[in-house]
C-alpha cells in the first residue's frame, strides 16, 4: 500500500481515522493534539465525499457532535488535549453508558513535562474511570494501526475507544504504511426498539451501567492481543507500556543482554489481570517504564508479590516525562561520556508575544489605565492563550491563570467577595470556548468585573485556527443582556493608547459589569492570510446587501 | 557481531527561524538514503520566539525511541549561537557542531557574543559559519540555514543529488527561483567542509 507518507504521531491518528471511513470529524485546538485534527481535515476538504470536519468551540460540543454522528450510525473521530478531556468528561463518562452505535474513537494527547500546558494529568486514568478502552501506541505506525483497530473495537464492543498520546509521540514523525481508504458506510440511526439505551433517565442508565460493567470482561478478552508477555531468563523484569515501550525496545536493540529480562507490554487497558500474575510468577523484582502517572506501577504493587520500581519508589523522578536516560539509570546501564556542558551562563530565552501584537497593545492600555487610578497592585484574572505569556516579567500583567474561562467566574467571585478592581482578560477563543457562560453569570450577578476580550479573531497559540466567535464577540455580549453602555470595541494600536486607556478606566469606575473587547487580528494570522478569503468574502456579502435593490428604501 | 549503531542529531534555534523545517528536510533525506528515521520535535509557545529544538535519529535498523540521551548526538545544526551552547553536552566526545555566529539578542541577559563564540571555540568539532557574510555574498537573506544544512550534509550519510531532490520538492511550492536559491546556499555550505574552527 502506500507505504512512507510522512506524518507525526497525531496526524497518523487523524490519517487513519479518515481511512476507517468516518464520516464526521471534530475538535478544539490544543497542543499537541491539534494536528490530528488538521490532517484529518485536509484530507477531507481534498476529499470530501460527504464527510465533515468542523472545529468546535469546545471539546464537550466537540465530543457530543461526535456522539451524533455515532447515533447516526457513522464512525467519527473527536480530538483533544489532555485537560480538554475535563472538559469533554461529561459527555465522555456519560457515553460509557449510552454507547455508540457508529465507531466513535476519541484521540487525547496528554502533555507529560507540561510543554505547553497547565499540568500532566493521565488520560488512562480517565479511561478507567469511565469503565472505556483506552489504546496506548508507542510508534507513529501504531498510532495508526491502533486507531483503526478502535473503530473496530469501537463498534464491536458497542463503546466509544481511547487513543491515548503523549507530546514525544503525537510530536514524532516518521514514515506511515497505509491501508486502502473505506467509504463512510452508514449503519442507520439508532433502531426504535434501542432508543432507550440512550436515554439516560435514571431507571434506563441503571440498567445501563449494569450492561457497561458486564462488558469488562469482553473487553479485556478483545484487547488481549495488544497485550504480551515475553518470557525471559532473569528474575528481574520490566513492565512496559506507551513510550516506556518504545524506548525499552530501542535499549534493547543497543544492549542484547536486556533480551534475558522478562517483560510485560501493555498497550491497552483494561488489562487481564491473569497476565500481569503470569507476569509476576516470572519475576522478585520489576521496573515499571510508563509515561506519566504511575497506573500499571500502582496495580503491580497492590498484588504485593515483589518489589516494584518507578515512580513511586523513586528510581524514576515522580514528575516530568519520562526519558530514554532514565531508563538506562534505572537498570544500571552505563552512558557513555559526551562533550562537558558549556560552562557559560546560559539564561533562559523564554516565548514571548510577537513584536507588533495587538495583545501588547491590550496590556498597555490596562497597566496605564491602572497606574493612572492608583490602582497600580491590582490582580488581574488571566486565561489561556498568547496573552498567558503577559504573566511572566517584565510585564506581570495578569495574576492567576487557571484553566479555560476560569478568568471571568474567578474574577465575578473575588468582585463578589469584596475586591476592587475585579478584572479578567480572555481570547476571543477561550471566551467562546467557555467564557460565554461565565460572562452569563457575570450579567446576571450585576458584579463589579471589568472583562477584557482581547480578540485577534483567531485561535492564536495552537497555529491561528479560525475563532468560532469571529467578529461576533460583542454582539454576543450585548445578547446577554449588558447595556450597550457597557460594551466598546476597542483597536489595539499604540497610536490609539489615550483613548482605550479612557475607555478601561471608565469601565473600571463602572460599578457593574463591562466588557471592553481589543479587536485587531493576530499579525501571525494576518501575514499567512488565514483570514483573507473570509475578509473578501464578508466585504462583497455587505457591499451586495447596501447596493442589492430589494433591500433600497 | 556490533550492535546497530543508534545515530543522533538535533538541531536548534529560535522560533521563526525554520528549526523545524529544517528538520524535515533532514529526516526525509536521510529515509530516500534507506535508513530508518525519527524525528521528535516540540512545538507550541515555544514557537513564539522561544527556544526550539528538534532532534533526529536514524540507524539501518528500525528505531522506536525518538529521542536520543545526552552524549549521544553526532551532529548538532543550530541556528543561533548561544542556543548552539544549550545543546552541547548532547554531543558525543567526537560528535560534530555547525553554528551560525549571527546572533538572535532580543532577549534578556544575552551574554557578550565575544564570551558565546569562545566556549563555541573551544567545542571540539565545532564549525563556526559566518552565515550573514554568506547570505550577503549570496544576496539571500535567509540563506543561513541552507547554508548550515550544506556544511552540515557533508556528516551525514546522503548523496548529494538525494539533498537536492528534497531541497528542490521542499521549496517547490515556492517557485522557480526561491528553489534556485535555497540550492545555490547548500551548495556554497558544503564548500565550507574543511577543517573545524574549533579547538
Amino acid at each position: 500500500m502506500m507505504e512512507g507518507t510522512l506524518a507525526l504521531g497525531a496526524e497518523a491518528v487523524g490519517c487513519a481515522a479518515f481511512d476507517a471511513g468516518i464520516k464526521g470529524a471534530f475538535g478544539y485546538p490544543g497542543t499537541p493534539s491539534t494536528e490530528g485534527f488538521e490532517f484529518v481535515e485536509a484530507m477531507i476538504k481534498a476529499a470530501p465525499e460527504g464527510r465533515v470536519a468542523q472545529w468546535a468551540a469546545n471539546e464537550k460540543v466537540a465530543y457530543d457532535l461526535a456522539l451524533g454522528v455515532s447515533y447516526a450510525g457513522h464512525r467519527t473521530l473527536v480530538t483533544m488535549k489532555h485537560v480538554g478531556l475535563n472538559v469533554a468528561l461529561d459527555a465522555y463518562a456519560n457515553s460509557a453508558l449510552t454507547g455508540v452505535r457508529g465507531g466513535l474513537v476519541l484521540l487525547v494527547a496528554d502533555d507529560p513535562g507540561m510543554h505547553s500546558s497547565q499540568n500532566e494529568q493521565d488520560s488512562r486514568r480517565l479511561a478507567e474511570f469511565a469503565w472505556l478502552p483506552c489504546l496506548e501506541p508507542s510508534t507513529v505506525q501504531e498510532c495508526y494501526d491502533f486507531t483503526l483497530r478502535s473503530f473496530e473495537l469501537s463498534e464491536a464492543l458497542g463503546v466509544p475507544v481511547m487513543v491515548r498520546l503523549v507530546t514525544r509521540l503525537a510530536h514524532c514523525r516518521a514514515a506511515l504504511t497505509r491501508q486502502p481508504t473505506l467509504a463512510p458506510a452508514g449503519l442507520g440511526v439508532v433502531p426504535r426498539e434501542r432508543v432507550q439505551e440512550w436515554v439516560l433517565i435514571p431507571s434506563n442508565a441503571r440498567h445501563r451501567y449494569v450492561e457497561l460493567l458486564a462488558k469488562q470482561p469482553r473487553m479485556i478478552r478483545e484487547l488481549v492481543a495488544l497485550n504480551t508477555l515475553t518470557a525471559g531468563t532473569s528474575r528481574r523484569g520490566v513492565a512496559l507500556a506507551g513510550m516506556g515501550r518504545a524506548y525499552f525496545q530501542q535499549l534493547a536493540l543497543e544492549h542484547p543482554a536486556l533480551a534475558a529480562l522478562p517483560r510485560l507490554e501493555l498497550a491497552a487497558y483494561p488489562v487481564d489481570p491473569a497476565l500481569e500474575a503470569a507476569f509476576l510468577a516470572q519475576v522478585d523484582e520489576v521496573y515499571v517504564f510508563e509515561e506519566d502517572y504511575p497506573v500499571l506501577e500502582a496495580r503491580l504493587g497492590l498484588r504485593g508479590t515483589c518489589l516494584v520500581h518507578g515512580r513511586l519508589d523513586g528510581s524514576i523522578p515522580r514528575t516530568g516525562e519520562l526519558t530514554p536516560r532514565q531508563l538506562k539509570d534505572a537498570l544500571g546501564l552505563a552512558a557513555e561520556p559526551g562533550k562537558a556542558p558549556s560552562s557559560l551562563d546560559l539564561p533562559l530565552r523564554a516565548p514571548r508575544l510577537c513584536d507588533g501584537c495587538g495583545h501588547l497593545d491590550a496590556f498597555d492600555a490596562l497597566q496605564e489605565a491602572l497606574r493612572g487610578l492608583g490602582l497600580s497592585e491590582a490582580r488581574v484574572f488571566g486565561d489561556i492563550g498568547c496573552y498567558t505569556l503577559a504573566a511572566q516579567e517584565p510585564m506581570s500583567a495578569i495574576h492567576a491563570v487557571v484553566e479555560m474561562g476560569a478568568s471571568i467566574s474567578m474574577a465575578v467571585g473575588a468582585a463578589l467577595a469584596g475586591q476592587v478592581p475585579a478584572v479578567a482578560v480572555i481570547g476571543d477563543s477561550t471566551f467562546g470556548h467557555s467564557g460565554l457562560p461565565a460572562l452569563l453569570t457575570a450579567v446576571d450577578s450585576g458584579a463589579n468585573v471589568t472583562v477584557l476580550i482581547l480578540d485577534n479573531r483567531v485561535v492564536g497559540m495552537t497555529g491561528q485556527q479560525p475563532s468560532q466567535a469571529l467578529d461576533r464577540v460583542e454582539r454576543m455580549v450585548l445578547g446577554m443582556g449588558l447595556p450597550e453602555a457597557q460594551v466598546q470595541v476597542l483597536l489595539p494600536l499604540p497610536s490609539q493608547l489615550a483613548a482605550n486607556v479612557q475607555a478601561v478606566q471608565d469601565a473600571l469606575r463602572h460599578p457593574g459589569p463591562s466588557v471592553l473587547v481589543f479587536r485587531r487580528e493576530c499579525i501571525q494570522s494576518l501575514r499567512r492570510g488565514v483570514l483573507k478569503e473570509h475578509d473578501r468574502d464578508e466585504k462583497a456579502r455587505l457591499e451586495q446587501a447596501c447596493c442589492s435593490p430589494e433591500v433600497q428604501p | 557481531m556490533s550492535e546497530p549503531r543508534v545515530h543522533g542529531i538535533v538541531l536548534c534555534g529560535v522560533g521563526g527561524q525554520g528549526v523545524l523545517s529544517l528538520a524535515q528536510i533532514v529526516l526525509e533525506a536521510l529515509r530516500r538514503s534507506g535508513l530508518f528515521a525519527l524525528q521528535s520535535e516540540i512545538h507550541g509557545m515555544s514557537q513564539r520566539g522561544g527556544s526550539v529544538h528538534a532532534q533526529v535519529c536514524y540507524a539501518e535498523v528500525p528505531l522506536s525511541s525518538p529521542i536520543i540521551d545526552e552524549g549521544s548526538a553526532d551532529l548538532l545544526i543550530a541556528l543561533e549561537p548561544l542556543e548552539a551552547l544549550r545543546y552541547v553536552a548532547m554531543l558525543r566526545m567526537n560528535g560534530h557542531l555547525v553554528v551560525a555566529e549571527e546572533p538572535q539578542k532580543d532577549m534578556d541577559g544575552y551574554p557578550p557574543l565575544a564570551d558565546v563564540y569562545a566556549a563555541l571555540k573551544a567545542v571540539r568539532g565545532a564549525h563556526l559559519v559566518d552565515t550573514e557574510d554568506l547570505a550577503r555574498r549570496l544576496h539571500h537573506r535567509q540563506a543561513g540555514g541552507m547554508v548550515l544544512l550544506g556544511l552540515a550534509s557533508t556528516f551525514l550519510p546522503v548523496p548529494n543529488s538525494t539533498w537536492r531532490e528534497v531541497i528542490a520538492q521542499r521549496f517547490e511550492p515556492k517557485g522557480s527561483l526561491v528553489t534556485k536559491r535555497n540550492l545555490e546556499a547548500f551548495e556554497a555550505g558544503r564548500g565550507l567542509a574543511t577543517a573545524p574552527t574549533g579547538a
